[in-house]
């Protein structure tokens, strides 16, 4: 553990930092004073609150270095996989190779809030007729036009099919404009029909074996793909050891939600446990890097759970969390009004459960794209978040509504009712634009009201 | 005979009717706020009023959704909890050159099937598919070959009945020849329509111009492919599969590269001289190619945003047609 918990802004980081280097503390190679980010135009950084130890800097700088690890690894002569909107299946198999690195062009659904519109990425977007009336992974398109925030990718790869109708029309805008995509269909994950074969899957849904076999089908092909690129075959040795490491994350990544979700005194921020998840998705272009952040992370929390020693007050509202937010400030707000995240459906939730181990791995890999919350029912997605708000004691649940998302104009509202009828808590909807500045006198107060709520019900 | 109620255009009226239930695929009547499903932001138009319409169906015994797109996939949801009627989600791929996507649409048929059996259909013969099958392929041979003698209008009607009654309940006076309208050609392009918007024709038509190609869902964009004889012998099941999922154009395919083929020679055989790009407000799949066709097109086109709010519309939408028409005078 490096100090006592507390939040801090860039500016106090960067007195910090000095402090750590003056320590002896070690530095990663992409280490740095985190203010030297809003150099490069991320502006945002300047408003957020950071956890103040070692490990958490450490995070930070991993993601804000993305790009110039993308950059280097195409100088070393490693080739670039873009993967879309599947949010954790392909790069497992991408990294079972040497010489392939994946990364998620619909990253760029941040830049909006990070560099606060003065990327200039919306205005492409809305030149090419995809206004805001998008979701804001409409920024994708201008990242790709301009080339400025990663190299453009020698291989595209996209799934469709049970997948939000804003990245797959947007993404065919993209390919209308000639670059190259190799789609792959994700059927919508329904349940088995009687006397039909039935598979479970991980994180505890099921679907018919044939839909398995569907999916294995059409991950061959990207698999065959991968190969062609990478100029190796990938045998099942190979992709088992990728699903193996994978596993890694995962398992660090578990550890850690539970420590942190469930610790009487919060022991890391949300907005830190947002990046720390979304590791899980991509590896943030270094698989074994991701590994070492997460271990370091992990290391702390353990500490500080162990001291006793945390942030906000014992009895912060225990929230649970649905949708990741466009602006990363609401996190802290959400903090600021008494609250801590208790679980979270960031969207990948099938990027955080182990992947099968016991199964060929290609079977495996496609049983856990069938797991991904979004290709099935609201239903079948709020079972799973009533499951995960037993599992961590939540007492309220925000949904989060993403501005122009196809699937948040219904799925909310399912979820909601389905989540009060089974548990009987609060469930509130909002919705988070790029930046919240101007409604946040709103946010504080629907989230106040959460947060008040919460508190009342427990005098019952 | 008991109906079952769909709207999507992968969904074969034949193989319903084959299984002795009667294939009605809707056309909401309206937009706004009517109905038990309260509008909702972001929600499709045309996607709130197909819920409704379904809630408020009385003569059907089961509904069809399909995964054409996220929001008509999540209505499912909305439906099963809310409504009684039976509703059955069918899988229809978006990507299409893969045998393994043609594959899932067959077995999604079948499965089809079984539902369609539990509602008290009864499974089909090859032979009396393939019977259903050539009754609705001369009945859309005939509207087809109708439709250079009737109005953009009479069209429209002409196959949104076809689809909702099927081949039997065509009135032949439907078929009239009508005198040709001699205004600015035009092709109006998007999703499905709903009934109060077909009003669209004659507002062309008063403003000087002249629908020569309604490439919208519901109309004959949305219509499968001729059968092939041999396919109607061999294989019944195959064929439905080839003239539906193997020929359809539409926006949401991956890559929709079909969709912008059937454009390309259609514009060009009718001789048309301006786009009417008519869409739902909150419909991405369509929205998000307005930008690509205007730039792939060498014709101009009207952006035409349909919301909730008729009454808006109702005075909108003719002026910027009339401005349109008279650009292209």
């Amino acid at each position: 553990m490096t100090d006592t918990p507390g939040q801090i802004t860039l500016q106090q980081w960067d007195k910090r930092f000095q402090q750590l280097q003056r320590a002896g503390v070690p530095q990663p190679n992409y280490g740095g004073p985190l203010s030297r980010h809003v150099e490069d135009g991320d502006t945002r950084l300047l408003k957020l609150r950071y956890d103040n130890s070692a490990a958490a800097l450490r995070l930070w700088n991993f993601l804000l270095t993305e790009e110039d690890r993308l950059h280097k690894a195409r100088a070393d002569g490693r080739k670039l996989v873009g993967t879309m909107k599947d949010l954790g299946t392909i790069p497992v198999m991408a990294y079972s190779f040497d010489n392939l690195v994946a990364f998620y062009p619909d990253g760029a659904w941040w830049i909006p809030c990070v560099m606060e519109l003065n990327s200039g990425l919306l205005n492409i977007a809305d030149k090419l007729g995809i206004d805001e009336s998008f979701c804001p992974v409409r920024a994708m398109l201008g990242a790709f036009l301009t080339g400025a925030h990663f190299p453009i990718p020698e291989l595209l790869v996209c799934s469709v099919g049970a997948t939000c109708d804003d990245f797959s029309a947007i993404a065919q805008r993209l390919n209308g404009l000639g670059y190259a995509i190799l789609w792959w269909e994700i059927p919508h994950r329904r349940h088995p029909e009687p006397n039909e074969e039935a598979v479970k899957l991980p994180g505890g849904f099921s679907a018919p074996k044939s839909q398995v076999e569907f999916v294995k089908s059409e991950l061959a092909r990207i698999k065959t793909a991968l190969e062609d690129l990478a100029g190796e075959d990938l045998d099942e040795k190979k992709l088992s050891a990728g699903i193996k490491k994978a596993n890694q994350v995962r398992l660090l990544l578990a550890e850690l939600r539970q420590i942190v979700f469930t610790t009487p005194l919060c022991p890391l921020p949300a907005l830190e446990m947002l990046i720390a998840e979304m590791l899980a998705i991509h590896f943030c272009s270094d698989q074994k890097e991701t590994i070492a952040v997460l271990q370091a992370l992990l290391e702390e929390v353990k500490a500080r759970a162990k001291a006793g020693v945390g942030f906000l007050s014992a009895d912060a509202a225990r929230i649970f969390w649905v949708n990741p937010v466009a602006d990363l400030q609401v996190m802290n707000l959400l903090e600021d009004c008494g609250g801590r995240i208790c679980g979270t459906d960031y969207l990948f939730t099938h990027a955080l459960d182990i992947i099968p181990q016991d199964l060929p791995p290609l079977e495996a890999l496609s049983q856990m794209a069938l797991a991904d919350p979004m290709v099935g029912s609201s239903a079948d997605r709020a079972s799973r978040i009533s499951a995960d708000i037993n599992t961590f004691g939540a007492e309220a649940l925000i949904i989060s509504r993403i501005p122009g998302a196809s699937h948040c104009a219904l799925e909310g509202k399912i979820i909601g009712e389905i989540v009060r009828d089974r548990l009987g808590i609060p469930v509130v909807e909002i919705e988070v634009p790029p930046l919240t500045d101007s409604i946040q006198p709103t946010l504080r107060t629907r989230l106040e009201a959460v947060v008040e709520t919460v508190r009342e019900r427990r005098k019952r | 005979m008991k109906a079952i109620v769909y709207s999507c255009p992968y969904v074969p009226a034949e193989w319903i009717a084959a299984h002795g239930l009667r294939p009605s695929r809707i056309m909401p009547a309206t937009l706004g706020a009517t109905g038990p499903l309260a509008i909702v932001e972001g929600l499709c138009p045309y996607v709130h009023s197909f819920i409704n319409e379904v809630m408020a169906e009385k003569c059907a015994c089961g509904v069809i959704v399909t995964t054409l797109c996220d929001q008509m996939r999540r209505a499912f949801d909305v439906l099963t909890r809310r409504c009684d009627l039976p509703a059955f989600l069918m899988n229809v791929p978006h990507t299409w050159q893969t045998i393994a996507a043609q594959k899932m649409y067959v077995d999604e048929l079948r499965r089809l099937g079984r539902f369609l059996i539990r509602l008290g259909g009864k499974p089909p013969s090859d032979q009396t598919l393939a019977e259903v099958m050539f009754a609705y392929d001369s009945a859309r041979k005939s509207i087809l070959e109708a439709g250079n003698n009737l109005s953009a209008r009479q069209y429209a009607e002409t196959i949104a009945a076809f689809n909702r009654d099927g081949p039997s309940n065509m009135p032949n006076k439907q078929l009239s020849i009508q005198p040709l309208n001699a205004g600015i050609p035009l092709a109006i392009i998007g999703g499905p329509m709903i009934k109060q918007d077909l009003e669209i024709f004659d507002i062309v038509e008063q403003s000087g111009g002249n629908i020569v190609l309604d490439a919208t869902e519901t109309s004959e964009r949305g219509m499968c492919a001729t059968f092939d004889r041999r396919g109607l012998r061999d294989n019944p099941l195959m064929e439905l599969s080839r003239a539906y999922f193997g020929s359809i154009p539409d926006a949401s395919r991956r890559p929709n590269s079909e969709l912008y083929n059937w454009l390309k020679q259609k514009l060009a055989d009718r001789a048309v001289r301006g786009i009417i790009f008519r869409r739902y407000l909150w419909c991405d799949t369509w929205h998000a190619e307005l930008g690509r066709l205007k730039d792939w097109a060498s014709l101009p086109v009207l952006d035409i945003d349909v919301g909730g709010d008729s009454r808006t519309q109702h005075i909108r939408t003719p002026n910027r047609i009339r401005a349109f028409l008279e650009m292209l005078q």
